[in-house]
């Protein structure tokens, strides 16, 4: 009370208060934006910089990457890279160019996993979500048991297999591998998401005469289509620029991933990080796009998706 | 004070409990494995003696399943489940026989080609199934070039094979296959031993069995369930299980590059692996270790890292003075965005020695002497020579270039982190913020007592799991320094140079350089090196996948 009072009698004009009140609000809010729009702005030109390089890189005609001005100049724009990439053959035997070859067979290995990868997660998540039957906890378990091995333990054994049954450089083979390490984990997915379409739905369907395969294909399959999505892009990505398995399994079938780890090694024909830049660059605008567009699936994907299980 | 003494205690107590559940927990659960063991063996026996003393009948139906697979079944008068049994073994005993050489031995071939020293006879004669398992305890006893029951061996055989050298890879992928068919033949013959068995119970206590009719519906009814997981199983078996049995069974044989087809043979060789891995007198231990604690640092390092950057720019961009969130937030998540094979690739180019982007901008501005000079004041840089810095090169810049590997994981991971921490905070409710105002909190009190728990609370479980990433991240290092830079010559003993990490590689990637890329292959040590990692994430990944509830709900 004895505080309140001595406050009291030290009255102060409202006016000046508010004045002196404001200025100090005013500089403490300055000193936090300056320093927050500072911290922005170095961040921002942290990762700009680089990128920005890569660019300029791509589109500059140089041999020497000394010679590549970091912000992109628009007077020395030239295609000359884009050429090269689309037009250089290492190899007489072979109808396409590099760049392109390698560009459909890493397509061809990502598409042929997303399919498979979603068919056989789907229906897995179905039978794991809708029944029961003998062994399921065990093989649930197994399942995920063997998904924590990491996938580089069999590398030596895959590559003795795959030469075994003269698989080497053959890319529908290779995507099987992805389509099998894949499976374990977005099968907990899709059957976390189906475990929470009401089972009511299925029911009436049945009662009005519908078989499994209906109930899946009218029913489950609609209802499910967002994590179906979700997992249809996570298993592109993940085969879409992988480099450990093609360089074991496919070493006369070039990749992207490959190529892009050949040009850009100053050990390997042609050496030139010049047409890495410009293949990169191609490369990565879609996948950008994509990635920001999914952004938030992504998160949900591996926080929430895992975490509701 | 206080608080620094609280935070003190626990974090001494974290540690303790972590101590005690290394020196007590771990011998512990693997002494009450081995009991639980044991005691289910004996159990078994008891309750084996239990059945034939107190229903002997019951009990001889399972004994006829135990020598003939599925008469068991067929003397209960269950023909539809005993025939399909049945015709599965005679399958299996077919397949055998049609594959084997048995005729051939029968036919007097072993009288004309008798063996001096040792016959081998599951190796000329066996069909596919005993020649697997003959090859998967033996790989191989018959080298190329040799002479083996009086004909010299070739690498290229006649008729049935036996007079052809072994190739103990093949011998050991055989083996592998081979093994899981037979192990899923075991489970049928257990099933049906044990189906008999309790058939006949029922029949005997009066209870009437399902009919066949009854049977195939229920069959049919689970029958949809397996049809669609087979598939998957199918692959997931062969490009997932058989490969990784064989490569922990690779663990336990002497096979490095020293193995050329069929002059030398692989063998079992137990334990002698693990020794040359734990052995402090072997050369391999000293680069295990170091390497193994740089893996340790880096993966904690990076996962740290990009948390506390990912929150710190999370808030930031949420905080009121901030105008155009969304482009703040677009432009930072670009660096996830990338493709992560490119980044690095790309670093690899920032960082180039001659030709690359740092050391250009400082040539330009001019300030390589006074940036070098730096460096090496802090002690990153200890590279001789004058002129460019040599970021990945220098075996002496070893600390400069593992500070660069944690920096650009830092530039490439931390908009992950924002984006999932911006997501938590949004979910912060409005209640409890206005309730801390009410009470008069001040912005830091905010922030410590109830943004920083609450986005801990929600995102620890990730930065676990970032970790066991990072630990097994092989890209990181291969793409960006590409392991480099070595150790210094002198450092490295004869027998090693070619197979030695460089003093970037974490385990993975120097695992893939044993198997690929060094001058002298050594399969067996990767293979340890690759169990060692899954021991230690395998554990992390338990504990992690056991804290989801609803995994273990599952009936």
């Amino acid at each position: 009370m004895a505080n309140y009072n001595e406050k009291r009698q030290k009255p102060q004009s409202t006016k000046s208060r508010l004045k002196g009140y404001a200025l100090k609000g005013n500089i403490k809010k300055g000193l936090a934006g300056t320093f927050i729009y500072g911290w922005l702005m170095a961040s921002l030109t942290i990762i700009l910089v680089p990128i920005l390089w890569m660019i300029s890189a791509a589109f500059t005609d140089t041999e020497n990457l000394n010679a590549v001005p970091i912000i992109p100049n628009p007077t020395r724009w030239s295609l000359a890279n884009y050429q090269e990439i689309f037009t250089y053959t290492g190899s007489t035997t072979q109808a396409l160019p590099d760049y392109p070859r390698a560009f459909l067979v890493s397509l061809g290995v990502a598409s042929l996993s997303t399919v498979l990868t979603v068919i056989f997660s789907s229906l897995v998540g179905f039978a794991f979500s809708r029944y029961r039957f003998h062994g399921k906890k065990p093989v649930l378990l197994s399942m995920f048991g063997l998904q924590l091995f990491p996938s580089f333990m069999g590398m030596i054994a895959l590559f003795l297999l795959f030469n075994q049954f003269g698989w080497l450089n053959s890319w529908p083979h290779l995507s099987l591998i992805y389509v099998a390490g894949s499976i374990p984990f977005n099968t907990f997915i899709i059957r976390g998401f189906m475990k929470n379409i009401p089972l009511s739905l299925d029911e009436s369907a049945r009662i009005d005469g519908a078989s499994n395969v209906q109930v899946l294909r009218k029913i489950i399959i609609p209802l499910a289509a967002p994590i179906l999505g979700f997992v249809a892009v996570d298993s592109f990505m993940k085969p879409w620029l992988d480099y450990i398995l093609p360089s074991i399994l496919m070493p006369e079938n070039e990749t992207v991933a490959m190529w892009l780890f050949r040009v850009n090694d100053n050990e390997s024909q042609p050496y030139n990080p010049m047409l890495f830049m410009a293949g990169g660059l191609f490369i990565a605008v879609p996948i950008m796009m994509v990635q920001i567009y999914m952004q938030k699936y992504v998160v949900y994907g591996l926080t929430g998706g895992a975490e509701k299980g | 004070m206080d608080k620094f003494k609280h935070f003190g205690l626990k974090i001494l107590n974290a540690f303790k409990r972590v101590g005690l559940f290394i020196v007590k927990g771990i011998p512990l659960g693997i002494y009450n494995f081995f009991k639980s063991i044991v005691f289910a063996i004996i159990n078994f026996f008891k309750r084996l003696k239990g059945a034939k003393n107190e229903h002997p009948n019951s009990f001889k139906r399972g004994l006829a399943s135990f020598f003939l697979m599925g008469l068991g079944q067929i003397k209960n008068k269950q023909w539809y489940k005993g025939v399909p049994i049945l015709a599965i073994f005679l399958l299996f005993i077919i397949i055998e026989i049609a594959t084997s050489g048995y005729w051939w031995a029968l036919s007097g071939e072993i009288a004309n080609y008798p063996a001096e020293g040792k016959l081998y006879f599951f190796r000329d004669y066996g069909g596919l199934f005993t020649r697997g398992i003959w090859g998967l305890l033996t790989l191989g006893a018959v080298t190329t070039y040799s002479t083996y029951r009086g004909v010299d061996i070739r690498p290229r055989g006649a008729l049935f094979g036996w007079d052809m050298g072994d190739n103990s890879r093949v011998l050991l992928g055989e083996g592998v296959i081979v093994f899981v068919l037979v192990a899923l033949l075991f489970i049928l013959w257990i099933v049906s031993i044990r189906d008999a068995y309790k058939t006949h119970l029922k029949v005997a206590a009066g209870k009437t069995i399902e009919d066949a009719k009854s049977f195939y519906k229920r069959i049919s009814e689970e029958y949809f369930a397996y049809l669609i997981i087979i598939p998957a199983l199918m692959l997931i078996t062969f490009f997932i299980l058989i490969p990784f049995i064989f490569s922990f069974m690779v663990a336990f044989t002497n096979y490095t590059d020293n193995i050329s087809l069929g002059r030398e043979l692989i063998e079992w060789h137990g334990f002698d692996t693990f020794v040359k891995v734990f052995n402090p007198e072997e050369d391999w231990f000293k680069f295990f270790n170091q390497t193994l604690m740089w893996t340790l640092f880096y993966a904690f390092m990076s996962s740290v890292t990009v948390y506390v950057l990912g929150l710190v720019q999370a808030i930031i961009i949420e905080s009121k003075y901030v105008v155009g969130k969304k482009v703040w937030r677009t432009i930072f998540i670009l660096p996830w965005a990338i493709p992560g094979m490119i980044i690095l690739l790309l670093f690899s180019n920032v960082f180039g020695a001659d030709q690359g982007l740092l050391n250009n901008i400082l040539a330009s501005t001019g300030s390589t002497d006074a940036f070098r000079g730096f460096l090496r004041s802090i002690g990153l840089v200890g590279q001789a020579s004058e002129g460019n810095i040599l970021w990945f090169t220098s075996s002496a810049n070893a600390p400069l270039a593992r500070t660069i590997i944690i920096l650009v994981n830092l530039w490439m991971g931390f908009p992950y982190f924002m984006l999932m921490i911006t997501g938590v905070l949004t979910t912060i409710p409005k209640m409890l913020i206005e309730a801390a105002d009410i009470d008069g909190a001040t912005s830091w009190q905010k922030f410590r007592y109830l943004t920083l728990p609450w986005v801990i609370r929600g995102t620890a479980p990730v930065i676990i799991t970032t970790f066991t990433f990072n630990f097994n991240n092989f890209g990181m290092i291969y793409f960006l320094t590409g392991g480099g830079p070595g150790y210094p010559r002198s450092e490295i003993p004869t027998a090693l140079i070619g197979v030695a990490p460089g003093q970037t590689d974490i385990l993975i990637s120097w695992i893939y350089k044993l198997s690929f890329e060094s001058t002298v292959n050594q399969f067996n040590l990767a293979a340890a090196y690759s169990i060692l990692i899954f021991l230690l994430i395998g554990v992390v990944a338990l504990v992690q996948l056991s804290r989801l509830k609803s995994f273990w709900e599952e009936e």
